[in-house]
């Protein structure tokens, strides 16, 4: 069989999960830093009620970006998330048997799973898991979460994040990303190299300041207002929002160390108002039934 | 005695969660099975041990309410144990219940439950059952010789079955006895026990050639891998024009290879095709290096001079300046601890990798990507030593710098550092040291003794100096309360405080020692505590002549801390005058100032005596 294409890979991870019975989700409409700041895994692991989703993520990290020089490095590139809440006792089965329906052979290779937990402080977030190898090359992330929003979780979901640039280097034998073929005859670099070439130079020379600064306190104003009418899921929107226009502010290089630590406490506070309101929403949207 | 086998199935542990099983296993074992096992097998997919165990456990005397309470509590204990009152038994006053030995089976179930729930991790996670593990336990597999033993553990499956390698051979491996549980797994491509594993790594890396292993990488990859492959990879020549120690550090930090030498490189598997593997490994290395040389060769366009420039914004401690400030202080402070030129200048340049590039990358390396870009533009050879040597010793036994001019920067560099932290009131306390400050001080400690760097005391602030000569009560083979009476010495420099210690001790036993100690003690308990001795002495007020003769002798007395032996020989000449004076004179006189007087000469002999040290620390 002819070596899938970077979207015929996209599409193999979508029919494996489907078939699964995950919820098949399209990227979130504003921008995230990762594929675990979208809401429907964020939010969507709080709570008592169970939850299989998979969908493909643009992440957005401008301080990443070289302006598609380097090979390696994009201030956009693509993830792929699936949330298994909760935890499935085959899940590592489960995901092997994923890099084998993208074309992966798993006895040719050495694949591992090597300790790495995550711990995300700005938004209360911690779990234990791995990064997976492939040869020594980290191609998924993977988490078993136990705390989101300075919240115990009620039933632990499994995250699995593909590295999806890496993935497909290993499936198309292909030593850089600009080589990958995208569809039969167009590569990656047809398709995004412009693309990183034009937002770098936003991203470090062009975004302006001012503006995102006065952002950053409107998105703030507007979630703090949102949090107070009960309204959980807007209110989230704009505690992303908020952290997009801190790391554009961070890759100007706005930002001094000490109004940094100031930043990043102010979108923990969004966040944990935000988590906590979603959270009680849901027992009692879920509570037992008083007799 | 029949042959158990437990094995825990888990999801990849780190090597660290392995490592505590490995210490915990023997005695949670001992302590619910009444044995220790003969073997454990540690790995990332399981924790497996064999035990020999009795057929029966033993018998056991249950004791109940006291005797004098049968009437009330004797129908009650006995039906909890579904007996008759009429079989409780008496012992020592109380009744009690003969409970005979069981088969060991029927206890099995739960006591090993409880191993596994007794295992307690460093980091632990839940998953959904009701306990906690290092990563999630997915089967128990336990036989007592052919008896499958079923473990209730929170729905856990449990039974006579383990499974094969993850990728070459997932499916499930019925273990029909205990004892053919190695050489099943083995098999299907498992080796479940680490020091074969071990031996099998080293063997792998000796055929490649002559390894390396600087950060340790080997204990903890023994633990990563159950069908330990090692295999060998090269990656590009140009990569060794990048200091060593950075290809070394990408090697071995992330990636855990073992370099071969040259451009070659070994690493461990887990299996896989290994011209496969191996290409793949030599990719990503690639990979890592190239990000190093890119990062490498932007700070070296800066250049050391410029890297020196950029630190003036670059914050040391929040409320003491700069990393450029430091490079200030220690380039005076060398200057005072006697540097020469070379010196001075390695202390301008110390700090100028903290704003490099690489260091973020491998703050590890710091001091030694200072100490290359350094020798890239062209500085002498002292002057790159010196940089590279600031940090050491990084551990309480760690190598010192080898030239002098490094001891005296990294003496400098450990002064500054623990000056400004005590001035911001940045105190070590309890266990919680985040500025490493212990660690600084037994280093100055050990720079000023083993390192012959002449450290003035007068240079530490009054609590810098306590905490770091403190220091010594723990470092020194005396006993702590030399340390204190010698660091009430005289001597100007803190190696002499070292010195004064271990002088005092030596001499302990010795005559001198005793009449000096007897001297100081009888002059020090008389006058030692009182307020009435007079400013001066006056010799008019001289009753006796051997007020006379001590004031002379003590006034002529003059001691060198520096040399023990010596100055305990001269002031023991002074001994049988003090006997004397004690003899003739009565010191608590009724007239005031010619008591005032009697006790000066006391304190002036207590004092003079004490450029040695505090004598009354010394137990006699």
């Amino acid at each position: 069989m002819a070596r899938r294409t970077y979207q015929e890979i996209i599409l193999a991870l979508e029919q494996y999960w489907a078939d699964y019975g995950c919820v098949l989700l399209t990227p979130y409409h504003t921008e995230v830093a990762a594929g675990t700041m979208n809401p429907a895994t964020f939010l969507r692991s709080l709570g008592p009620k169970p939850w299989k989703t998979a969908y493909l993520e643009p992440v957005i990290r401008p301080l990443d970006g070289r302006y598609g020089e380097n090979p390696m490095r994009f201030q956009h590139y693509f993830q792929y998330q699936v949330i298994l809440k909760p935890q499935p006792s085959d899940v590592l089965d489960l995901y092997l048997e994923s890099l084998r329906a993208i074309g992966l052979d798993t006895t040719r290779h050495d694949v591992r799973f090597v300790e790495d937990d995550w711990e995300q402080p700005t938004v209360g977030a911690w779990g234990l898991g791995w990064e997976v190898w492939c040869d020594g090359m980290e191609i998924t992330q993977f988490t078993y979460f136990q705390q989101l929003g300075g919240l115990d979780l009620d039933l632990i979901p499994a995250e699995i994040t593909y590295g999806l640039d890496r993935l497909a280097m290993i499936v198309q034998d292909k030593p850089t990303v600009f080589a990958l073929d995208w569809s039969e005859g167009v590569t990656w670099e047809d398709v995004y190299r412009e693309n990183e070439r034009e937002w770098s130079h936003y991203n470090f020379e062009e975004a302006s300041v001012e503006m995102h600064q006065r952002h950053f306190d409107d998105y703030e104003a507007e979630c703090k207002r949102l949090i107070e009418r009960g309204l959980p899921l807007p209110a989230y929107d704009f505690v992303l929002k908020c952290s997009h226009a801190f790391n554009l502010l961070d890759a100007r290089g706005a930002i001094s160390v000490t109004e940094r630590a100031a930043y990043i406490g102010r979108v923990r506070t969004l966040v944990r108002a935000v988590a906590q309101l979603y959270l009680e929403q849901q027992q009692e949207a879920y509570a037992e039934p008083v007799a | 005695m029949p042959n158990l086998l437990l094995e825990i199935g888990v999801e990849e542990l780190p090597a660290a969660a392995c490592m505590e099983a490995g210490l915990q296993l023997p005695e949670l074992s001992r302590v619910h099975l009444g044995v220790t096992p003969s073997e454990l097998f540690l790995g990332p997919r399981r924790l497996a041990f064999p035990a020999r165990v009795p057929e029966r456990t033993e018998d056991e005397w249950v004791k109940g309410p006291p005797e004098n309470l049968r009437e009330r509590a004797a129908v009650g204990f006995a039906k909890r144990y579904g007996v008759s009152p009429d079989e409780l038994t008496v012992r020592d006053g109380f009744l009690g219940l003969e409970m005979p030995g069981r088969p060991i089976e029927e206890v099995l179930p739960e006591r090993l439950a409880a191993i596994v729930r007794g295992l307690q991790f460093a980091k632990s996670m839940t998953w959904g059952a009701g306990f906690r593990f290092a990563r999630p336990v997915r089967w128990i597999c336990a036989k007592l010789d052919a008896k499958t033993i079923e473990v209730p553990l929170d729905g856990v499956p449990s039974g006579g079955v383990s499974y094969g390698h993850r990728t070459a051979s997932p499916g499930a491996v019925e273990i029909p006895s205990a004892d053919r549980y190695l050489e099943l797994l083995r098999a299907v491509g498992v080796e479940p026990d680490r020091a074969v594993r071990f031996e099998q790594i080293v063997a792998g890396l000796d055929a490649l050639g002559p390894w390396r292993d600087p950060l340790g990488k080997l204990d903890e990859v023994v633990y990563l891998v159950e069908a330990p492959l090692v295999l060998a990879g090269w990656f590009d020549e140009r990569f060794l024009r990048l200091p060593e120690r950075v290809v070394v550090s990408t090697m071995q930090s992330h990636q855990r290879y073992f370099p071969l030498g040259e451009n070659r490189f070994a690493f461990v598997a887990n299996g896989g095709e290994p011209d496969v593997v191996s290409r793949g490994n030599e990719f990503v290395l690639r990979g890592r290096l190239e990000d190093a040389e890119f990062t490498f060769e932007r700070d070296v366009a800066v250049g050391i001079d410029g890297l020196v420039e950029r630190t003036k914004s670059i914050t040391f401690f929040t409320g003491a300046g700069t990393f450029a400030d430091k490079a200030d202080r220690l380039a005076g402070l060398v200057r005072e601890l006697g540097g020469d030129d070379a010196a001075v200048q390695a202390g301008r340049l110390a700090k100028a990798d903290q704003a490099a590039e690489l260091v973020r990358e491998f703050p590890e390396l710091e001091g030694h990507i200072g100490a290359t870009y350094a020798g890239l533009a062209g500085y002498g050879e002292n002057v790159v030593q010196a940089i590279d040597e600031q940090y050491l010793p990084d551990t309480a036994g760690g190598p010192l710098p080898r030239s002098r001019a490094g001891a005296i920067l990294a003496a400098a560099d450990k002064l500054d550092t623990l000056t400004v932290a005590f001035g911001l009131g940045k105190r070590p306390t309890g266990s919680r040291d985040p500025f490493g400050l212990r660690r600084a001080a037994i280093g100055l400690c050990r720079l000023a003794t083993e390192g012959e760097v002449e450290v003035p005391r007068d240079l530490m602030p009054d609590d810098v100096r306590d905490f770091v000569e403190e220091r010594y009560e723990g470092m020194l083979d005396v006993p702590v309360e030399f340390v204190r009476a010698a660091r009430a010495s005289a001597v100007p420099d803190l190696g002499g405080v070292a010195r004064v210690a271990k002088g005092l001790h030596a001499e302990a036993q010795s005559e001198e020692f005793a009449a000096v100690y007897e001297a100081y003690d009888r002059a020090h308990r008389l006058a030692g505590k009182r307020d009435d001795a007079a400013d001066s002495i006056d010799e008019s007020l001289f009753e006796h002549d051997t007020e006379r003769e001590l004031a002379t002798a003590v006034a002529a007395l003059d001691l060198d801390p520096a040399d023990v032996d010596g100055s305990l020989q001269r002031a023991a000449e002074v001994a049988p005058v003090v006997s004397r004076f004690f003899d003739d004179v009565m010191v608590i006189a009724d007239d005031e100032r010619v008591r005032g007087n009697r006790l000066r000469v006391l304190l002036d002999l207590r004092d003079r005596l004490g450029r040695l040290g505090d004598l009354s620390q010394i137990p006699r």
